[in-house]
């Protein structure tokens, strides 16, 4: 007979900070609902008891009623990290916004084409938050993401000179980087860690 | 203390300035570049940074720790789900065949595609 409630800790089937419960082995997901009830909080604007305690019973029965599959989505929070991947991200919204708007005043004449960046890490969170990351960017765009072969591939606005696209490739990889320092686990951060792909995967072609 | 508030005042109102005209570039930049990726690019980025531009100058005249948590949440929800409407409207222009192949420099998701990989 097994017990009515299962912790994490003691389960290693189970997702971290976890716990499943009653005959039907429901999985409660602690981070997820303590979340939820933040945004339930948040979305009232403020901060009573009662808030806390109706966000709770919320997102408990939100989490039962669309129950999520019990797999361990690599989310970790590293606060440092974080601080580093918005400080970084809000310098690059800042100076290719002013490249970007150069371009569209002055018209000046450009080239874009799409190139194919191989990343680094392999679990799904962190490609899509790479993704998410790198198209906050003015000057990237994603198209297509290919998660067999973890490559992102992204529109590039001024593609005429090869150096413009080694920058653009290296920037996706620093965003990669700092976005798995950010929210990545162990294993994850030890990938990134690595240099990137060789040179001959990622040079582009040479301009006609 | 009055002068330091109509410091941090003037301050929220520029913000919201220099905010709304990024916001304004974007659609000029929308109105004036050649094709749908490029202008993808125009639509939603300076949209964004203006939003948050906005969001900063709003949260500078309110003032309040409340207020400041819900803008802060706006602003990473707005970050979350710009680029994956960003992202769709580009796949399926590419996939649909709207994108002109003899613009681009060059296309390395083209050979993968044809490749059949």
């Amino acid at each position: 007979m097994k017990r009515v409630l299962g912790f994490s800790f003691r389960n290693a089937d189970l997702p971290p900070l976890s716990f499943e419960f009653g005959r039907r082995r429901r999985v409660l997901d602690l981070p997820l609902i303590i979340w939820l009830t933040v945004i339930w909080v948040l979305l009232w604007s403020t901060l009573t008891w009662a808030n806390v305690l109706t966000g709770l019973v919320v997102s408990v029965v939100v989490c039962l009623a669309f129950p999520l599959p019990r797999v361990d989505l690599g989310l970790r929070l590293h606060p440092w990290g974080i601080v580093c991947l918005a400080g970084y991200l809000f310098y690059d919204m800042y100076t290719s916004a002013v490249k970007v708007t150069r371009q569209t005043l002055f018209g000046l004449p450009h080239r874009a084409a799409v190139i194919g960046v191989p990343l680094r890490c392999r679990s799904d969170l962190m490609l899509a938050a790479t993704a998410v990351a790198v198209s906050n960017v003015p000057g990237g765009s994603i198209i297509e993401v290919r998660r067999a072969t973890a490559t992102v591939f992204v529109h590039v606005l001024d593609a005429d000179r090869p150096e413009e696209l080694e920058a653009a490739r290296r920037q996706v990889w620093r965003v990669e980087e700092l976005t798995v320092r950010a929210f990545g686990t162990r294993d994850e951060i030890a990938r990134v860690a690595e240099p990137p792909p060789p040179p001959q995967l990622a040079a582009g072609r040479p301009a006609p | 203390m009055s002068l330091w508030l109509q410091i941090v005042d003037t301050a929220g109102a520029v913000l919201l300035l220099i905010g709304a005209a990024t916001c304004l570039l974007g659609v000029i930049g929308m109105l004036r570049l050649p094709d749908v990726l490029s202008r993808s690019h125009a639509a939603t980025k300076p949209q964004t940074l203006g939003m948050i531009l906005v969001l900063a100058g709003v949260a500078l005249r309110l003032r309040g720790g409340m207020e400041l948590a819900t803008l802060a949440l706006i602003a990473f929800f707005q970050m979350l789900t710009g680029p994956v409407a960003s992202h769709l409207v580009a796949r399926s222009a590419y996939r649909t065949g709207q994108v002109d192949h003899s613009e681009l420099l060059f296309d390395e998701l083209d050979e993968q595609l044809t490749d059949g990989k």
